[in-house]
């Protein structure tokens, strides 16, 4: 159908309203880009549709502009399905409830802990020991057999809430004295909450808790509404409770930043070491240097925990090494950068150029900077940079950098604690191709060994995370939450397969992933990714014949292969037909492959060892 | 720095889903169809918000018009007798 003015229109609107909405989060703005969004059918907006389904029993309607925005804000488009007010156990334990008819890819159970239990909250001292002991054990068995239900008859990820302190017990300062009395009967209850929903694959717990203290409880919960509709959710409260959700999204779908690129004059540390030189600078243990020196610690736990750092300042890069080097109160060392880029060239060109290093998109940069002017061009040039200008108060750089929550992750794997030593490694790969004649020589310098094996439950997580995760060497992008892998190992017509690669210079971890769907005499490949950072070294060649002989030796004769075009996964278009699978279908979103296994089996690349980490029934070796 | 008029505008713009030129004087609930009683609650919080002000229970539900918004905003302390850009 082609695209009418009306239409254009409409899509214009959506597109400046978003626009606003990223430079100023307020909740008009959140309403603004709701009703766009309401004015446009997912098939004119051009959007793939995320759809979430919000169980509740409290008025939460206000939120729901701000879920919307913060989804299409993420490039998708919102689909909501809304249960009735109180009516969370009808949805989630009827099969053919409209709750499973809307196919969520989130639910959200929403619980208002004086809803389940008013005594508990409101009539605390009309219960005995006993009884508080039974009023919380019925919330968790009651949220339990609803988590219960849903993992049942669906696979999407479940967000379960906590519950927020009292503002005002009704022990005042005595109530902090016992364990028995309120504050910590709801502590208790938090924690137990928490127990069970680690018991449950993809089931997680939404901090409710943890953002009314930082919002501050008397602003974040409003007695009028809670009072005049059951909305308790105070007004200060409800765009961050909305980006909260909205953190989960982004986790689950890969829509998360990977690299932290750093200026260093003002950022680092106070002042221009270029002109007030190394004992210059102001960096240390007292006011200002120490707000530098909390910086650099929060920014040396982002790289403990797996985002990559990389510098991008104009400045002599001597002047920048002789203070990572040199100056005692450093907390970042060069060790922790995985590249820089410090030089008096232009941010744009030296941003794009550590993405190419780095092999990551645009859109998995944070770029930190004091200067409205780099700032500016930056938000200008590259729009998919993430931007964050620090420039005056550096106590509060900690905190903002924090507040981005760009980084959140719901998985925090070996592979991650790893990550800047492997870039590292990358660096010295590089060295060694310099020093090679040719790719093949390169590669065979390497020593690869793959590792190739059927996931299992240690490997869920990380197979599943580098499904939500890599876009790029990606042929078909669709994302696995771990129950969904889970759900995949126990169907006998299934297989998933991981690709564990290791080097001289070292272990690279599970970097490849093909999820293989059987029939009888045909095998299709779901999905077949590989980590960017292992591009180009015939990895996905081992993984390719091996799920090819592993189909054969099922009985299969040929398999099939698709491909599908997503903004980022170009560079696998011609994959299949690189491979000798021929096209057998072709539409605007993608193609569709065919292989027959009559031939002589597809080989691995030479250059690699391969290791089975599993017995394959029937496997002709 | 925008004007408290055209702020106020705007918010209603925003959450009625208007051009700000379309709201005059007179708007009202009773004029403008799409302000039910959910945008009504977007209002009063997309209002708090800009204004930064917390209206009474009785305010609340007595806003529902551009007039009386504005007798509200000016209760709680909102100046609108600032010329306009």
């Amino acid at each position: 159908m082609p695209l009418g003015d009306g239409c254009r229109l409409k899509k214009q609107k959506l597109v400046s309203t978003l626009r606003r909405l990223a430079s100023e989060p307020t909740y008009a703005a959140y309403t603004a880009a709701a009703n766009a969004l309401e004015a446009i059918t997912p098939e004119e907006s051009g959007l793939p549709p995320l759809r979430v389904a919000i169980l509740r029993n409290f008025t939460l309607d206000t939120m729901i502009p701000v879920i919307k925005g913060e989804i299409a804000l993420s490039g998708s488009y919102p689909m909501i399905y809304l249960g009735d007010y109180d009516s969370i156990a009808r949805d989630a334990l009827t099969p053919d409830s409209a709750l499973y008819a809307s196919q969520p890819d989130f639910v959200i159970i929403a619980q208002w802990l004086e809803n389940l239990t008013p005594s508990l909250v409101a009539r605390f001292l009309s219960l005995g020991p006993t009884q508080v002991h039974d009023e919380v054990e019925r919330v968790l068995t009651e949220t339990d057999a609803m988590v219960a239900s849903l993992r049942r008859h669906s696979n999407a990820p479940i967000l379960v809430n906590n519950f927020p302190l009292p503002t005002y017990t009704t022990l005042g300062i005595l109530d902090a004295q016992s364990e028995d009395y309120q504050t910590h009967a709801i502590l208790r209850l938090n924690l137990e909450l928490l127990r069970r929903a680690r018991q449950w694959p993809d089931v997680y717990l939404v901090d409710y808790m943890g953002l009314m203290a930082r919002v501050g409880s008397a602003q974040g919960m409003d007695d009028r509404y809670w009072h005049i509709g059951q909305a308790p959710i105070g007004n200060r409260a409800v765009v961050p409770l909305g980006q909260e959700y909205a953190k989960f999204f982004r986790a689950l779908k890969g829509n998360t930043r990977k690299c932290l690129v750093l200026d260093c004059d003002n950022i680092l540390w106070g002042g221009v070491v270029g002109e007030e030189s190394l004992s210059g600078i102001k960096l240390g243990t007292s006011y200002p240097g120490s707000c530098y020196r909390a910086f650099q610690q929060e920014i040396l736990n982002l790289h403990d925990r797996g985002v990559i750092l990389a510098l991008c300042s104009k400045n002599n890069e001597a002047d920048v090494l002789e203070v990572f080097r040199d100056h005692q109160d450093m907390v970042l060392r060069e060790t922790h950068f995985a590249t820089w880029q410090v030089n008096w060239g232009d941010k744009v060109t030296n941003l794009t150029r550590i993405a190419k290093d780095l092999n990551i998109g645009l859109d998995s940069l944070v770029f930190v900077d004091d200067s409205q002017f780099e700032c500016d061009l930056v938000r200008e040039q590259l729009p998919q940079v993430a931007v964050l200008q620090l420039s005056t108060d550096p106590s509060t750089f900690r905190a903002k950098l924090s507040a981005g929550a760009y980084f959140d992750a719901l998985v925090f794997s070996a592979e991650d604690r790893e990550r800047n030593r492997m870039y590292r490694d990358d660096a010295q790969r590089r060295n060694l191709i310099e020093s090679s004649s040719s790719l093949s020589e390169y590669l065979a310098k390497l020593e690869m060994v793959a590792c190739i094996g059927l996931a299992d439950e240690l490997t869920i997580p990380r197979v599943s995370q580098l499904t939500q995760k890599t876009n790029q060497f990606n042929l078909t992008t669709r994302r696995y939450g771990e129950a969904e892998i889970r759900t995949l190992l126990q169907n006998p017509e299934a297989a998933v397969f991981y690709l564990k690669l290791s080097d001289r210079t070292g272990n690279l971890g599970i970097v490849g992933v093909a999820i293989m769907r059987y029939s009888e005499k045909l095998a299709e490949i779901d999905t077949l990714l590989l980590s960017c950072r292992v591009i180009g070294r015939g990895a996905e060649d081992a993984l390719l014949a091996h799920i090819l002989a592993s189909a054969k030796a099922r009985g299969c004769t040929s398999v099939r292969g698709r491909y599908l075009l997503t903004k980022k996964n170009m560079q696998v278009a011609s994959f299949y037909a690189q491979r000798g699978f021929r096209l057998v279908a072709e539409s605007a979103v993608g193609s569709d492959w065919e292989i027959s296994l009559d031939q002589e089996a597809y080989p691995a690349p030479a250059w690699i060892q391969i290791n089975l980490t599993y017995q394959e029934i029937g496997y002709a070796s | 720095m925008q004007a408290n008029e055209e702020q106020l505008k705007q918010v209603l713009a925003d959450v009625l889903d208007l051009e700000p030129s379309a709201i005059g004087e007179t708007a009202s609930v009773d004029t403008i169809e799409q302000w039910d009683s959910l945008k009504h609650l977007n209002l009063v919080l997309a209002l708090e918000e800009r204004f930064g002000v917390t209206l009474t229970e009785e305010q609340t539900v007595q806003i529902l018009s551009y007039r009386l918004i504005k007798i509200a905003l000016e209760e709680q302390g909102v100046r609108f007798d600032d010329h306009k850009v």
